[in-house]
């Protein structure tokens, strides 16, 4: 039997597609995932040692976001006890059990340099801001799925839960304050500067500084926040240990590394096309067999072939 | 006792029986209360009705109509990858019961995604390319998932319908015969072999998504291979659903069972649950937490539960001849069923621990919607097999079928040993 040119060609196509398709993947599979870190990171100090509880960067939050407040403890203050759907900055107390000294922690959103939210948003929803580093949420593009509240490490984004059209809620750095030229609010307010505003290198540095200034004040003479997850734009000096005011240990890799093998598994969807190729081509034979078998099935039962 | 060997052969309707009966009506009630109480949940928002926080963020909507449910329904996909990559040529005869339970659990699957998400009206951006987050595993499964149950599933499932109208309804035949026949016959390789590659993809994208948790998944459930092992366990879950309901459709229709078939897909089941459970093992040693399995708490506790719940039964099954014998078949299987069911929902729940001290229980609406999808997906399925030929019989079965339907249905053109007839129905010449 002969083969016509196109049958020819179309065993060589068939043939040669996966080993294209793979060729392709090769270069992708070689290039390392890295995602590029904004240009110029802004972010925010706070020095526990320096910090009075008296919150007024909590109520100045809720001020600048237009956030309601959040009374429902007593009904009369506004006394929040976490992060929730009304509060985007909180301070909080730490009171140890035995005679060691407490502590005041202020939490919000620690705007990671590679955050995990923004790896987990199907939609691009939260997003990374490229030239501040602002970690920001995008009502029209959230779909409500919560995933960002799965991989947080730090318990930030909060769902308005009793909402018919539930927002996200957490800390944007005052990104419209910002953007008018102003600092966060809660930066704004502290009266005792225990919480600063400013590029995170010169954060980092003056973070660094006091370390120097006063060994054995802060707790491990480090600088939470500078390689934590691969580094976020919030910083903390703190004198008892990290953990203990509800900053994780949770090492230097950053959480959407965690992804790699599934970035390079799906890079240019090169490895499901050349599965897909290899499938198909698999199919093909076995299609032609199971026709054969279905006209042997007809003639034997006289009954019309089922697929 | 004579045994009487049964063949399985080709799909009959079940035929001769009421379609409405009391179960039925039941399952489409408690469907029914389910879209009420999904419409409260959209009027009054998901706190109220729900039992999730924002530490427990997912419920069962996501952890077990989702996860464990289209695990479940992955009959299609692995008994599939069985009968026509490995082509085992008497699995074919089940893959329509197959294609179709995994149609109805994608469906219920889906539909209870979209009652969890806060904001499904923003779900139309899967149309905009260009606003994908291609690193998310949500992507994947966003996208994978209905493009899986609408495209390959959908298309799988129309050959039974398509024969239906065939013999039922004369003007659609050469319709049928012209547009139909030749499209199916040259498109079907690729409509399959999508098939297997979507779910290879979001079943493993699946246990991706919880990754990202990382150390709130107990150990012995975090691990990179977590995709792998999701993916694995939707291969061994399938066959063991697909098991499942011929044996308890073979049971409420009283239709003989091929014990031969029931045998080799509970025998690959086994070999499928084996292998699993020896990989997850070498894994763990491999990752040094071998000392989290006996530390006896409720997470080593619930571990051991696993694998006992899909060893001994795997076991037991490949012993002698338990796998042909039905009362055994389906008390294993059922384990088997169970204790791949909890695994894929473990991660997410049982063994996922954002914060000590919080606490997720379901609220009575939550285990009511959840029920009542599944519910929708069993009645979709009971009103499918007795109006197509979906359920496996032997050949004589079919001719009982004709002589009845030639009955009841004297319009139907049933011309089935008409050898001479020019328009033969054909979809495989």
């Amino acid at each position: 039997m002969e083969l016509t040119r196109r049958e020819a060609l179309r065993g060589v196509v068939a043939k040669c597609a996966p080993v294209a398709v793979a060729a392709l993947a090769l270069p992708a599979a070689a290039a390392a995932e890295t995602s590029s870190p904004p240009k110029a990171p802004v972010g925010m100090l706070y020095d526990a040692t320096l910090c009075i509880g008296c919150k007024a960067c909590v109520v100045a939050c809720a001020e600048a976001n237009d956030l309601p407040r959040d009374v429902s403890l007593d009904g009369l203050h506004q006394a929040p006890e976490d992060l929730n759907a009304f509060t985007k900055n909180i301070i909080k107390l730490y009171k140890p059990q035995e005679h060691s000294p407490d502590s005041f922690v202020k939490q919000q959103c620690m705007h990671c340099l590679d955050p995990a939210c923004v790896a987990a948003c199907p939609f691009k929803a939260l997003w990374k801001n490229d030239d501040n580093g602002v970690v920001a949420w995008e009502p029209s593009r959230c779909i409500g799925c919560r995933y960002c509240e799965i991989a947080c490490p730090y318990h930030v984004p909060k769902f308005e839960w009793d909402m018919i059209n539930p927002k996200i809620v957490k800390c944007e750095l005052c990104r419209p304050r910002l953007a008018k030229g102003y600092e966060p609010a809660c930066t704004s307010v502290c009266p005792t500067h225990a919480v600063i505003f400013g590029p995170r290198e010169d954060l980092l540095s003056q973070a660094k500084e006091r370390i120097e200034q006063s060994p054995n004040k802060y707790f491990e003479n480090r600088v939470y926040g500078e390689h934590e997850a691969g580094g976020t734009q919030v910083l903390y000096l703190s004198h008892v240990p990290f953990e203990d005011i509800g900053l994780p240990d949770i090492g230097t890799q950053t959480i959407p590394e965690r992804l790699k093998w599934q970035k390079l598994i799906y890079k240019f969807l090169a490895l499901p096309l050349l599965l897909y190729a290899m499938l198909a081509s698999i199919m093909k034979k076995n299609w032609t067999d199971h026709q054969k078998e279905m006209r042997e099935e007809e003639e034997r039962t006289g009954l019309r072939p089922q697929l | 006792m004579k045994h009487i060997v049964v063949r399985w052969q080709r799909g009959v309707p079940v035929y001769a029986v009421p379609k409405i009966t009391p179960f039925f009506a039941f399952l489409c009630a408690m469907g029914g209360m389910s879209i009420v109480l999904s419409a409260y949940r959209e009027w009054a928002g998901l706190g109220p009705t729900t039992g999730m926080n924002d530490i427990y963020a997912w419920g069962i909507w996501k952890t077990f109509n989702t996860m464990v449910l289209t695990g479940l329904g992955s009959g299609g996909f692995s008994v599939g990858i069985a009968a026509w990559i490995f082509f085992r040529r008497e699995l074919h005869s089940v893959m329509r019961t197959a294609v179709l339970t995994s149609f109805v659990a994608y469906l219920s699957g889906l539909v209870a995604l979209g009652v969890d998400v806060g904001r499904p009206w923003n779900f139309y951006q899967v149309l905009m390319p260009w606003r994908w987050n291609g690193h998310s595993p949500l992507l994947e499964v966003a996208l994978c998932m209905p493009l899986y149950a609408c495209v390959p599933l959908f298309l799988e499932n129309t050959p039974p319908l398509l024969e239906r109208w065939y013999y039922t309804w004369p003007q659609f035949r050469p319709i049928l015969m012209k547009y139909f026949v030749p499209v199916i016959r040259s498109t079907y390789p690729y409509v399959i072999a999508l098939a297997y590659a979507l779910p290879m993809m979001h079943q493993s994208s699946l246990g991706a998504l919880m990754l990202l948790g990382g150390s709130r998944v107990h150990v012995l459930w975090q691990t990179p291979f977590l995709p792998l092992l999701y993916v694995w366990a939707a291969g061994f879950l399938g066959f063991a659903c697909v098991i499942g309901v011929l044996m308890v459709s073979c049971l409420s229709w009283k239709r003989p069972m091929d014990m031969r078939i029931l045998g080799n897909l509970a025998r690959i089941m086994s070999w499928l649950v084996l292998s699993w459970t020896a990989f997850r093992f070498v894994e763990i040693l491999a990752r040094g937490q071998i000392g989290a399995a006996f530390a006896f708490d409720r997470f080593s506790l619930l571990f051991w539960l696993e694998t006992l719940l899909l060893v001994l039964p795997s076991v037991y099954l490949l012993w002698g001849d338990n796998s042909r014998i039905p009362s055994r078949l389906f008390l294993a299987d059922a384990l088997i069923a169970i204790g791949g069911m909890l695994y894929r929902f473990d991660p997410t729940t049982l063994a996922f621990s954002a914060r000590p001290g919080a606490v997720y229980f379901p609220s009575a609406i939550e285990v009511l919607v959840a029920t009542g999808y599944v519910c929708f997906a069993m009645a979709a399925f009971i009103l499918a097999a007795k109006y197509l030929p979906i359920l496996p019989a032997p050949v004589t079965a079919w001719h009982d079928m004709e002589h009845y339907a030639r009955v009841v249905h004297p319009d139907w053109k049933l011309e089935i040993h008409d050898f001479s007839h020019q328009n033969r129905p054909n979809f495989a010449n």
